[in-house]
């Protein structure tokens, strides 16, 4: 069978934002779906946000509440959500309480009170909740199944799109007949990490639909749930592979080491320790891409933009224009319950706003803390999802991290994500002539070719400046403590030619 | 807690579009119990004969505190109003619109009725509500009765 003979299944918005990508697009008409859950992890508002965004005066949704929360105060507390048009709720959207029917009759007077109502309003949207009151009365597997069985039929062929709400816990997915014969499968949890609360959503399973597997976070808001995806929302657009152009630090001796500059799309990594410039850094590359047209968004946690904007005026950089003109974002991102997925919607909602070319994370120590304790667990793996899915997009990121300073190592990194990074920098104190004294070594350099010379620097009022000598009479000098091997300390230019380590 | 002058003129103004449709004139009809009744079966579909019993016996509550001559009232299970037929009036003024028995408690037990529903739904949804309930020109006529007023 030829694609074009297949039937295709148009796909619904969800209404939720971040969960059209998860469900692989949109979620598919006719579908008969559950949303399982505890009390309190958002199922109604979910199933509110899908009628809100599907209901039609010629296509109505049908909302049955059965026993639980009653339609009335229901109502009144949804409609604060900003999602909510009361001005549907007379034309598009109807209200139908099912209590008495179900308390007094069985599942056939049920199954008959809807079938009417539905045929009566042709919906394009059906929602039961909850569906677990209404089969809670004792009765036999075989009524259960047969009344499950015979429901979905009857609203796939009225052509509506159905929830059904539902309480259940994990270890009722197995032998529950709702749950094969759902289409659709959507599970909240809500779940504490210490002080924090953790909000995930599983689509456990979606027939015909390519959803994205996993767990994704969640947060309801006044604007109800938004979801995010473990994929950032990135999987359907186009990656850009990597060009060759070059992206200056606005420092000469700088680029030059790095063969010409921060190659387009990179990951660079600059680790440090405490006070050694690696802010300093990260403003100047985000200050000099700006001023080349390049639009950049800073990511900070430790300290709020005003002063992160202060601290780059005092190295002569602006960073307060270009936030006006829409050419620069500084993000503050704080909240201790974030998780990396909505860190990166930040992120990406302002990428695309402004389409910046840089980004600049300043620090991922700082990124870690203002995750909730689940997900600093998992921020390696986080980190990795999120520096593809950028990268991806053509977003040059640069990182900075701060390392314990050791007189007997050389570590790049506490998290250990050097191979996340394409490109690393490594700045550290020595000692030198009775000073200390920084010097600055491009470690690694992704398909590229670096300077593998150790260069000292200073942090000046117009930012990091690289000295003009490499020191070539020290040996040791990684480990702090060098040694003089020349008493007379004779310098040499650095040399790419001679000074280069060729890596592919 | 006395009912805001503008919920009680829509209730007012509920009881005389129902008292002008109804053309039996049968002795004793009472728009009271028209309107409480179209409001019962909208609200019954909406939130379930419990939901509407609960509500329905908070404003009744409510009407009685105010005015003891609706003691004789009662909300059946089913949230049916009954007892209003033996309300007494007491003068040919206190007789309310259409003559209905009621009087002026029918106009405070339906305004109490709608008030509960503006505290709980918001006037928005209410209004909704209404217009499904009435939905011919009774609100229009309403609203523009309110704006001569105002």
């Amino acid at each position: 069978m030829s694609t074009q003979d297949k039937v295709q299944i148009n796909k619904l918005p969800t209404g939720v934002p971040g969960l059209d990508e998860i469900v692989g697009g949109g979620l598919p008409e006719f579908s008969f779906n559950i949303i399982a859950g505890a009390p309190g992890s958002g199922k109604t508002t979910l199933a509110h946000q899908f009628v809100f965004a599907n209901a039609t005066p010629e296509r109505p949704a049908l909302y049955f509440t059965v026993l639980g929360e009653s339609a009335i105060k229901m109502l009144r507390y949804q409609q604060q959500y900003t999602f909510f048009d009361p001005a549907k709720l007379s034309s598009s959207i109807r209200f139908i309480n099912l209590s008495q029917v179900v308390l007094e009759k069985d599942l056939g007077a049920v199954l008959d009170q809807i079938t009417k109502e539905v045929e009566k309003a042709n919906p394009a949207v059906v929602v039961v909740d909850s569906f677990r009151t209404m089969v809670r009365k004792p009765q036999s597997d075989m009524d259960l199944q047969s009344f499950i069985q015979r429901l979905a039929l009857f609203l796939a062929s009225w052509q509506a799109t159905t929830f059904l709400i539902g309480e259940y816990a994990e270890d009722e997915l197995r032998d529950n007949p709702i749950f094969t014969v759902a289409d659709g499968l959507f599970w909240l949890r809500q779940t504490a990490e210490r002080n924090s609360i953790v909000r995930k959503l599983q689509i456990v399973k979606l027939r015909g639909q390519d959803s994205v597997p996993g767990l994704h976070t969640f947060r309801i808001t006044s604007a109800g749930v938004q979801a995010f995806s473990r994929t950032f929302g990135l999987t359907a657009r186009k990656r850009n592979p990597p060009g060759n152009r070059r992206l200056s630090f606005g420092i000469a001796e700088l680029d030059k080491m790095l063969d010409g500059g921060v190659r387009e799309g990179d990951s660079v990594l600059i680790a440090g320790s405490s006070g050694t410039g690696k802010s300093v850094l990260a403003t100047q590359f985000i200050a000099e891409g700006v001023q080349r047209g390049e639009p950049g968004i800073v990511a900070v946690f430790e300290e709020r933009p005003e002063a992160y904007a202060e601290r780059a005026a005092k190295l002569g950089l602006d960073l307060e224009t270009p936030q006006k003109d829409g050419k620069l974002k500084i993000l503050y991102l704080r909240p201790l319950d974030l998780s990396v997925d909505e860190t990166m919607q930040s992120i990406l909602d302002a990428v695309q706003k402004i389409g910046a070319k840089r980004l600049v994370i300043d620090s991922l120590a700082g990124f870690e803390m203002a995750l909730s304790p689940g997900f600093r667990a998992d921020f390696r793996e986080s980190l990795y999802r999120m520096i593809f899915a950028l990268t991806g997009i053509g977003v040059t990121i640069l990182s900075t991290v701060e390392v314990d300073e050791s007189f007997t190592e050389f570590p790049f990194s506490t998290y250990s994500i050097s191979f996340l990074c394409d490109d690393i920098l490594r700045l550290r104190y020595v000692s030198i002539d009775g000073q200390l004294r920084k010097i600055m070594v491009v470690i690694k350099m992704r398909g590229g070719n670096h300077a593998k010379d150790i260069r000292e620097y200073e942090i000046t009022s117009k930012g990091v400046v690289i000295l003009g000598k490499r020191l070539t009479n020290y040996q040791a000098l990684i480990s702090g403590i060098p040694n003089h091997s020349d008493p007379s300390d004779a310098t040499e230019e650095p040399s790419l030619d001679t000074g280069i380590e060729h890596k592919t | 807690m006395t009912i805001r002058l503008e919920t009680r003129e829509l209730a007012r103004c509920l009881l005389i579009y129902e008292s002008e449709l109804d053309d039996s004139s049968e002795p004793g009809a009472s728009p009271t119990l028209h309107v409480y009744e179209k409001l019962r079966r909208t609200l019954c579909i909406f939130a379930g004969a419990a939901g509407f019993y609960s509500i329905a016996s908070r404003a009744l509550a409510l009407v009685r505190s105010e005015d003891p001559r609706l003691s004789a009232a009662r909300i059946t299970e089913d949230g049916t109003l009954e007892g209003l037929d033996l309300v007494q009036h007491q003068t040919d003024f206190d007789k309310g619109v259409g003559g209905d028995p009621a009087g002026e408690a029918g106009v405070a037990l339906i305004a109490r009725l709608l008030e509960l529903l503006q505290i709980f739904l918001g006037e928005a949804l209410t209004a909704n509500l209404l217009r499904v309930t009435w939905p011919g020109t009774a609100l229009d006529e309403c609203d523009s009765e309110k704006g001569r007023k105002a």
